[in-house]
């Protein structure tokens, strides 16, 4: 891989991986307000609030599921 | 083990005059888990408190107000005192100390309400100083109009405008003109609107005390220290007080807290004029030894009888059965949700599982160390409660971790053995080449085997959520039946295994841009389970479900957090090392080269850097962990929603029977 290879690679893994956080991020902050204002209500909803409150963040794994094949495995 | 302890439903009878032994029996035993009646009926009502139930309450509230006034704090008695002993003569005790206590309280309070007002009046006179006139000149004329305040004109001449006959003195306090103004009633209106326009004027008002402002000052600063001196000597009182009476008050709000609770039980009793039925929960092996408790206390004349449960399975208390090693995971399983009683209670499986994730994501012998010593402290410090288990988790996990660390061979970032990073050669800690062992060559560098680890990770994962159908599975078997079984969970874990074996043929040929192998066995195998579990999904759940697959996938992708949570954490302490390092080996690899200042910076940014990395690696692998369990692992198995087994009684702590 000659250097500019490696910088585009570089810089590829890191979109992949900012864009999907921010993305991530976004879908998030709704629904971790929503589970905080319903934790407040009654403490049993923590389990299901933070079932909820994760599932955008499979995207920000897929990201970054894709810069570690970027980085290191091609 | 894996199942929450075996509960049996009983019914208890008996007549009234029974009622208050049978309560005491079961308060003592701490094992009924009552089911409030809650239906009344022509026959039978909700049951009435015990008589002794007002006096007990009033006591404690009493009692409470007490501890609150002196400020008692509970964990400051060790000594156990006998209950028997205790109510004897509590009544008495609880009235002389409240008169003892209320009264000096009270004191106290209009002592400080005092303090209060003496202050107030000492900076009101304060201003006053600079006026060569005493406090009650300026007050009681019949045609004479006084004004005072702040001023920062000449006000003479402006007066002058408007009448000569005047008096006027002007003074000054804390570095602002002072005056006062004698003049004729009816030129007030004009002097008021003067004096309103200038935005300078701020208006005093005259303390009502009489004399000269000095002397009076020095009266109040006697009054005031009286009035302290009386509030410090209450105080040493109450604190004695409190000395004394602080076993006696923790031990009769004990004390008073059962004795209420007893006599309040029957509220939740069904009770006819002259018999009580109790509904409830007993754990099964205690039976019988309930039974004969209860027939040496009561003489027989209560009855206690088993029903068969062939109830709502939500109305079963769940207390969760586990050995001591995995009790601590309890903690994490509560706050997700109370399992159902037919269900699997998975801390056996959080014990294993949830620390070797941590470890696998700290894996620093020296953050493992670290870790370990936080979780032993705080269990030295808190021997019960949320907290006790946590630092048991961190324990374990702290443990774990360092043995990885060893496998990474990482401490604080910095090799431990010898190592060849990126073609270059660092020498590690030890100074010695890591040992092989079961065929692996130590260290296992992370920045340096990412794929074979995020391999690794998948693998886990896989397991992982295939263990977590393999429970659903079960659970799905023992609630409803085996069609439904496989309908809702074996679909699943074929699809999983079928689109694994699928992948792993598919994904190496893709990479390495040769053809598909199509002929191969495993290829064929994979893909014929994986429809095959398609097909059985959409039959039993409909088409709608297939949108849940996508699921699957990220659920197995998730797991390579655990990687890049490990690789984050790693790289951070890399970086303060390299940081730390060129400050403090610089220039050209000569110890303080750069002087000391840049040296005793690169000792700052080492610590600072291992510090937060240090939180970070407390609180990303904790957090990240409990995520695989509750959203990968859980939500393939567990429903939750079981009410969770309070026994009647109390644990007592500083009285005994």
């Amino acid at each position: 891989m000659d250097p500019t290879q490696a910088g585009m690679v570089a810089i590829g893994a890191g979109i992949a991986v900012g864009l999907c956080g921010i993305g991530a991020g976004m879908g998030e902050q709704a629904i971790g307000a929503a589970a905080v204002g319903a934790m407040a209500e009654d403490e049993k909803f923590f389990g299901k609030g933070l079932l909820m409150t994760v599932i955008p963040e499979s995207i920000a794994i897929f990201g970054l599921v894709v810069a570690l094949i970027l980085l290191f495995v091609f | 083990m894996l199942k929450p302890t075996r509960m049996t439903k009983v019914v208890i009878a008996g007549t009234k005059d029974q009622m208050e032994p049978a309560i005491s029996v079961f308060h003592r035993l701490n094992v009924l888990h009552i089911t409030d009646f809650s239906k009344e009926t022509e026959d039978f009502k909700i049951g009435r408190p015990l008589k002794t139930a007002s006096k007990f309450s009033e006591y404690l509230l009493s009692l409470r107000a007490i501890s609150n006034q002196l400020e008692l704090k509970e964990s400051e008695s060790g000594k156990i005192t006998k209950s028997i002993e205790l109510s004897s003569d509590i009544d008495e005790k609880i009235t002389k100390l409240q008169k003892e206590v209320s009264s000096r309280f009270d004191e106290l309070r209009n002592i400080e309400f005092k303090l209060k007002e003496k202050e107030d009046l000492m900076s009101s006179v304060k201003p006053f100083f600079g006026l060569p006139l005493s406090l009650d000149s300026y007050t009681g004329y019949e045609s004479v109009k006084v004004f005072m305040g702040y001023i920062d004109i000449d006000l003479e001449s402006k007066i002058n405008k408007i009448h000569s006959n005047f008096e006027l003195f002007m003074g000054e306090h804390e570095k602002r003109k002072i005056f006062a103004l004698f003049i004729p009633k009816e030129f007030e209106r004009e002097v008021q609107d003067l004096l309103q326009e200038e935005r300078t004027y701020v208006e005093l008002k005259v303390p009502p005390l009489k004399g000269n402002p000095p002397i009076i000052l020095d009266e109040l600063k006697k009054e005031i220290s009286n009035l302290k001196e009386n509030s410090s000597s209450l105080e040493t009182e109450l604190d004695k007080l409190k000395e004394e009476y602080s076993e006696f008050i923790i031990a009769a709000d004990e004390h008073l807290s059962i004795e209420t609770q007893k006599s309040e039980a029957p509220l939740r009793f069904a009770t006819s004029p002259n018999a009580f039925i109790i509904d409830g929960w007993v754990p099964s092996n205690k039976f019988d030894e309930i039974e004969m408790e209860l027939q040496k206390s009561t003489g027989g004349k209560v009855y206690l009888t088993k029903i068969a449960p062939e109830i709502d399975e939500k109305e079963i208390p769940i207390e969760l059965e586990n050995p001591v090693a995995a009790k601590p995971f309890e903690l994490l399983i509560n706050t997700f949700a109370t399992p159902k009683y037919k269900e699997i209670d998975p801390s056996l499986f959080l014990f294993v599982t949830y620390p070797l994730f941590y470890a696998l994501m700290l894996g620093d012998v020296g953050y493992g160390l670290i870790v370990t010593a936080i979780g032993f402290f705080i269990i030295r410090k808190f021997k019960t409660g949320g907290l006790n288990a946590l630092a048991l988790i961190l324990l374990i996990s702290g443990l774990l971790s360092t043995v990885f660390g060893v496998i990474y061979g990482e401490f604080f970032g910095f090799p431990i053995f010898n190592l060849e990073f990126k073609g270059e050669f660092e020498a590690g800690i030890l100074g010695i080449a890591g040992p092989a062992i079961a065929g692996i060559h130590l260290p296992v560098h992370r920045f340096e085997s990412v794929k074979p680890l995020l391999l690794l990770c998948f693998g886990i994962g896989i397991f992982h959520v295939i263990l977590g159908y393999i429970i659903g599975f079960r659970n799905q078997v023992i609630m409803h039946d085996l069609k439904h079984a496989i309908y809702t969970k074996g679909s699943w874990m074929m699809i999983l295994i079928g689109g694994v074996m699928a992948i792993a043929k598919i994904m190496p040929a893709l990479m390495s841009k040769s053809p598909m192998p199509t002929g191969d066995p495993i290829l064929i195998l994979g893909s014929g389970l994986f429809f095959i579990g398609v097909i059985i999904l959409i039959i039993g759940e409909g088409f709608i479900s297939l949108l849940e697959l996508p699921t699957l996938l990220s659920n197995i992708l998730s797991y390579s957090r655990i990687l890049a949570i490990g690789l984050s954490s790693a790289g951070i302490a890399l970086a303060v090392n390299k940081m730390a390092m060129n400050l403090m080996i610089k220039p050209d690899g000569v110890l303080m080269g750069g002087g000391i200042v840049l040296a005793l910076a690169g000792i700052v940014v080492l610590f600072i850097g291992h510090v937060i990395n240090l939180l970070l690696g407390i609180l990303g692998p904790g957090l990240h962990s409990l995520r695989l369990q509750y959203v990968e692992f859980f939500t393939k198995f567990y429903e939750g929603g079981g009410t969770k087994y309070l026994p009647f009684g109390h644990n007592r702590k500083y009285t005994e029977e």
